[in-house]
């Protein structure tokens, strides 16, 4: 087939329409995701021209920080107003990047007080499927098996997965994070509605996801993320406090290009 | 480049914007698998596709209204992310999540629909401090209920028993006939759990008044009311595990067809 020369323009210009919606979304805020107002009141500090928005019962902080722009949502630190906040956020804002931050506590026994796990990839562990046990017969729940998450996907299909990525430009920049205290480690932060505190579980989720960590959000935050094709990275404190969560997201940040 | 074209290529760059303003519907219907929202799309009249993201919508007309089904996908994360864009989308009056559960109370058997008086997420917990070797147990688990911001006082509010189902579109359904079994008004709860302990079962149902548990609905109502939407879940039992009767997926026909009769039945909003 031969295309007319107005034809050719039109491709051509469609093209570029094409390249230039890629460069806006390549150019778009980083999104960061935390808690708590303690975790990101530090970063609301340093916010240029900051302004806030809401919907609904999320509240958005935008601004830049070092000439960076930057967009700041609170979770409340569980999966479901996490997913809320992260969802509205990707499409009001369009983020190049989502980086979920704040505490976590270890599942993996080799992480000490002051470690910060970045995300090779996250694992949400809520789902549960127990066997029939009669009446009176008691729960024997390290006998549960791992049900996946069903991510929806185009054409009325459903992917089972167990473990959302994390972007791996993202993790390289990560891992060039220095702490006064600590260490880097890149490993898999996992989340639940749950504060776990039986060792005998806390081993069983630990086998069972390879989960390093677990906190109230992040890896539900990196589902969402991939379901709505965003690249996320996962920076959690173990045993820290707020505000070295904050000084590391902001190191993450300085990091960036 | 002939005017026509540029037209075309203006509306291709506008396409984005214009496809985030679609003319708002009065229902949104939701369903997390396809046998859950088979019977309703097939109900629609002129029916149109759309996708946003991975998640599939179809609009058009049922008794009148202008309705969005949505197939939400299964579980908190699939649900609020898509009830979350189903709702910027379409801005609906009314949000009814429907499709199949697992009955928590023996009276309950399979094709039976519970018509959600109250919607919770029972999922959250803090365990008690075990050391090693003195092993987990459930029954003992603190529950966490769902907590949202209530934006006109910025504090986080908790809502221990969940949401309340709309009061007018309740007495609607209990007035709709299911061709395939009982209806009762009761409480749904959801977690992203298929529990088949019957302790555990029993558990839910004295703590929570749960008389089914699935994955959505809870969900649902958390989302409905951070924005201020009625809302209104329907469940058939697709499983009893007091009876031995594991998964029928084919159950959702039941919900299906009694949502079509129910949005029949709906006044104008």
């Amino acid at each position: 087939m031969v295309l007319s020369p107005p034809k050719v323009r039109l491709v051509l210009f469609l093209l570029l329409a094409v390249l230039v919606a890629r460069a806006e979304s390549a150019s778009g805020p980083i999104l960061f995701a935390a808690a708590t107002d303690a975790e990101l009141r530090p970063l609301i500090a340093k916010l240029d021209g900051p302004v806030t928005e809401s919907r609904a019962a999320w509240q958005f902080w935008l601004g830049s920080i070092d000439g960076k722009k930057v967009v700041l949502i609170r979770t409340e630190g569980d999966p479901l107003n996490a997913v809320a906040a992260t969802t509205l956020a990707i499409r009001r804002y369009h983020p190049q990047l989502v980086v979920t931050y704040g505490l976590a506590r270890a599942h993996d026994p080799a992480l000490l007080p002051g470690d910060v796990v970045v995300s090779e990839k996250f694992a949400a562990f809520d789902g549960m499927e127990s066997d029939v046990i009669p009446l009176d017969g008691g729960s024997a729940p390290l006998t549960w098996s791992r049900l996946q998450h069903k991510l929806a996907t185009a054409g009325e299909k459903e992917t089972p997965t167990d473990f959302f990525p994390a972007d791996a430009q993202a993790l390289g920049r990560a891992k060039t994070i220095t702490l006064a205290h600590g260490r880097i480690i890149a490993g898999v932060p996992g989340s639940a509605n749950q504060v776990n505190r039986e060792a005998d579980r806390v081993a069983w989720i630990h086998e069972k996801w390879g989960t390093s960590c677990e906190d109230g959000e992040s890896a539900h935050i990196a589902g969402c993320a991939q379901l709505l094709g965003v690249p996320v990275i996962g920076l959690r404190v173990i045993d820290g406090t707020e505000s070295t969560a904050a000084t590391v997201a902001l190191q993450f940040l300085e990091a960036a290009k | 480049m002939t005017r026509h074209a540029y037209c075309l290529a203006v509306l291709f760059l506008l396409l984005p914007v214009l496809l985030r303003a679609a003319e708002p519907v009065e229902v949104l219907v939701q369903g997390a698998e396809r046998l859950e929202v088979g019977e309703i799309v097939a109900a629609l009249e002129q029916p149109q596709k759309l996708m946003i993201g991975p998640f599939s919508f179809w609009t058009g007309r049922i008794g009148g209204h202008r309705i969005a089904v949505q197939l939400t996908g299964q579980a908190l994360l699939n649900c609020t992310t898509s009830t979350i864009l189903g709702i910027e989308e379409f801005s609906p009056k009314l949000i009814i999540n429907q499709g199949t559960s697992g009955a928590q109370a023996p009276y309950l058997t399979v094709h039976d629909i519970i018509i959600g008086r109250r919607a919770l997420d029972y999922s959250g917990f803090v365990t008690p401090v075990r050391a090693a070797g003195q092993g987990s147990a459930p029954l003992s688990w603190t529950p966490v209920p769902q907590r949202l911001r209530d934006p006109a006082t910025g504090k986080l509010v908790t809502y221990p028993d969940g949401f309340a189902g709309d009061p007018a579109a309740l007495a609607i359904a209990l007035r709709t006939r299911n061709s395939m079994g009982r209806v009762f008004a009761g409480v749904i709860g959801s977690a992203n759990e298929v529990n088949l302990e019957l302790d555990r079962v029993r558990w839910s149902h004295q703590v929570f008044g749960m008389d089914v548990e699935e994955m959505e609905s809870g969900v649902v109502a958390v989302v409905a009311h951070a924005y201020g939407i009625r809302y209104i879940a329907f469940r058939v039992v697709s499983d009893a595990p007091y009876e031995g009767v594991q998964f029928i997926p084919q159950a959702a026909r039941a919900t299906g067809l009694f949502t079509v009769r129910f949005l029949e039945n709906l006044p104008p909003l």
